[in-house]
């Protein structure tokens, strides 16, 4: 099956103010979002996200690389007309409704809208009372709530997400989880970047973690958080209750024989298992390249 | 087409709904009607000074509108980062330019509409007779309306709003004037003046103050040339928007 998201080789350069050379944003990054796929985009700030963001939506032209948006050029209404996206920290022509809104951007989608339908939508989101109010009036996360109605609308079979629960209380982030799981559900494949790693780990399949402008370390959820080095030995002792032991892959071999000649039971050996925390701080603190 | 429309009325919805707008509207319609309370100056008697006047005070209104409404338009989009979700849907750059600017132009003509209305009403209560070289001399000013727009559009993509006034003003002054009116500011201004002569339109060609206001017929050819010249310059801008738009990375 085609990827739903492709990007090769795409890096992108940008002038500097000073008018005197130019400043690398994002290097050589390369990876595929599979249909039904949920892919975490993970990086320190100034790491390349919102760069590699912009380019997968069309808004930036890479310096070089492809990216293939359902095998498209993102700019093209094809892939536009598949995709919904949910910018960071949105804002919105302040004297409009949230039910203007839907209903201006349906006309430009070509999908037959009607104001249950507004209704409906803003229900999902929680907006139920919010419908005719002026956007003014509403606060930061009511506005991201509003952008996600709007991604939402037409059943879109991409998902982009760009730290879409900055503005949400925890119950709200929730909410949102569930719903981006529903949709995932239905079939859509999402790409979220977000700084907040328990989103990434709760709801992720994969995940892609950016620095410097070049991918760290990419791969499914276990994968990522699975250390590559160390390994936990459960065992039980001669006499005593159970004991874990964290050791090093180069001398995992001579722990067991080391617990084994000691009169030890070896009950379980497997991989450490990490927070996306320490992976993420371990992989941009290094620089490790993938 | 349906997108540009779609876009093009939540431009107009969205435009109508700024103060900016209503200032400059009921300014203009302040001017007029004081334009109307000094009847004294008419001496001719038969409301010529009223129509110049009126005119060129509608003329100055499309101006202040055009740079009000459309300078702040893109800038405004990208500072607030609306324009990422709206160019996400299925709506072009080119879309983006063009349902601009119809929502706005609409904005505007329907704005000089009323101003001309009401000098014709202005003159009307006066007792003036009211010519029928109005008409034609409104649309005509919608035309040169509709091109200071695409002129400021143009401007927006790449000035910020405070240089696009004064750009737009300083071509709205060259437009306005012969090279030889330039003869005496500085050596050689006479030749710069004809080279940019040759390229920017002749908004004199728009003006036709002084036929109505002595009832002197506009005979239709000129009328339909004129509003076909000012299209014409007015496509010309918008593909030059168009064209600059295309090209920007938006950071």
């Amino acid at each position: 099956m085609d990827p739903v998201l492709r990007v090769e080789g795409l890096s992108k350069r940008y002038p500097r103010q000073s008018g005197l050379g130019s400043f690398q944003a994002v290097s050589d990054v390369s990876f595929e979002l599979e249909p039904g796929g949920i892919l975490g985009f993970l990086g320190p700030n100034g790491a390349g996200k919102t760069t590699t963001m912009k380019c997968i939506l069309g808004l930036l032209a890479p310096s070089s690389g492809r990216i293939g948006v359902f095998g498209r050029p993102p700019a093209s209404r094809e892939a536009r007309r598949r995709m919904g996206y949910i910018p960071e920290n949105p804002d919105y022509e302040d004297s409009f409704t949230p039910e203007e809104y839907l209903s201006f951007f349906a006309s430009m989608r070509h999908i037959p809208w009607s104001r249950g339908d507004s209704a409906r939508m803003l229900g999902r989101v929680g907006l139920e009372n919010w419908g005719r109010a002026r956007i003014r009036r509403l606060s930061k996360g009511m506005r991201q709530k509003l952008s996600l109605a709007l991604a939402l609308q037409g059943s879109p079979e991409l998902l982009v997400m760009d730290e879409p629960t900055g503005g949400f209380d925890p119950l709200a982030r929730k909410e949102f989880r569930d719903m981006i799981l529903e949709e995932n559900a239905r079939g859509a494949a999402c790409f979220l970047s977000s700084h907040i790693l328990s989103d990434i780990e709760t709801i992720c399949s994969r995940a892609l973690i950016l620095a410097g402008g070049r991918v760290v370390r990419e791969g499914s959820m276990s994968e990522l958080l699975s250390s590559q080095n160390r390994h936990r030995i459960s065992y039980r002792k001669p006499g005593a209750g159970n004991a874990e032991e964290l050791v090093e892959l180069a001398d995992l071999q001579a722990a067991i024989d080391r617990i084994r000649s000691s009169g030890g039971e070896i009950e379980a050996v497997g991989r450490e298992i990490l927070s996306l925390e320490e992976v993420f701080l371990s992989a941009t603190s290094g620089g490790e390249a993938r | 087409m349906s997108t540009i429309r779609a876009f093009a009325l939540m431009t107009l919805k969205g435009l109508t709904r700024r103060r900016t707008f209503w200032g400059i509207a009921l300014v203009t319609l302040i001017a007029l009607a004081g334009i109307g309370s000094i009847p004294s100056y008419d001496v001719t008697g038969e409301g010529r000074f009223m129509i110049d006047m009126g005119l060129f005070g509608i003329e100055i209104g499309s101006l202040l509108l055009a740079i009000g409404l459309a300078s702040n338009m893109f800038p405004r989009d990208r500072e607030s980062r609306s324009v990422m979700p709206l160019l996400a849907v299925p709506l072009s750059r080119t879309q983006y330019v063009l349902g601009r600017f119809a929502g706005a132009a609409l904005v505007q003509t329907a704005a000089i509409m009323v101003w001309c209305a009401c000098l014709g009403l202005i003159l009307a209560v006066n007792g003036y007779y009211v010519p029928e070289a109005m008409l034609p001399a409104s649309i005509l000013l919608v035309a040169e309306g509709w091109f200071l727009l695409a002129v400021v559009l143009f401007f927006s993509f790449w000035t910020s709003p405070p240089l696009n006034a004064p750009l737009t003003l300083l071509l709205f002054i060259v437009c306005q004037m012969t090279p030889a009116q330039f003869s005496g500011l500085l050596p050689g201004a006479e030749r710069v003046m004809e080279a940019l002569r040759m390229l920017l339109p002749r908004m004199d060609v728009f003006h036709i103050k002084d036929p109505v206001a002595h009832r002197i017929p506009v005979p239709t050819a000129y009328f339909l040339l004129a509003s076909v010249y000012g299209l014409a310059y007015t496509s010309f801008m918008l593909s030059l928007a168009i064209a600059v738009f295309r090209r920007r990375d938006l950071k």
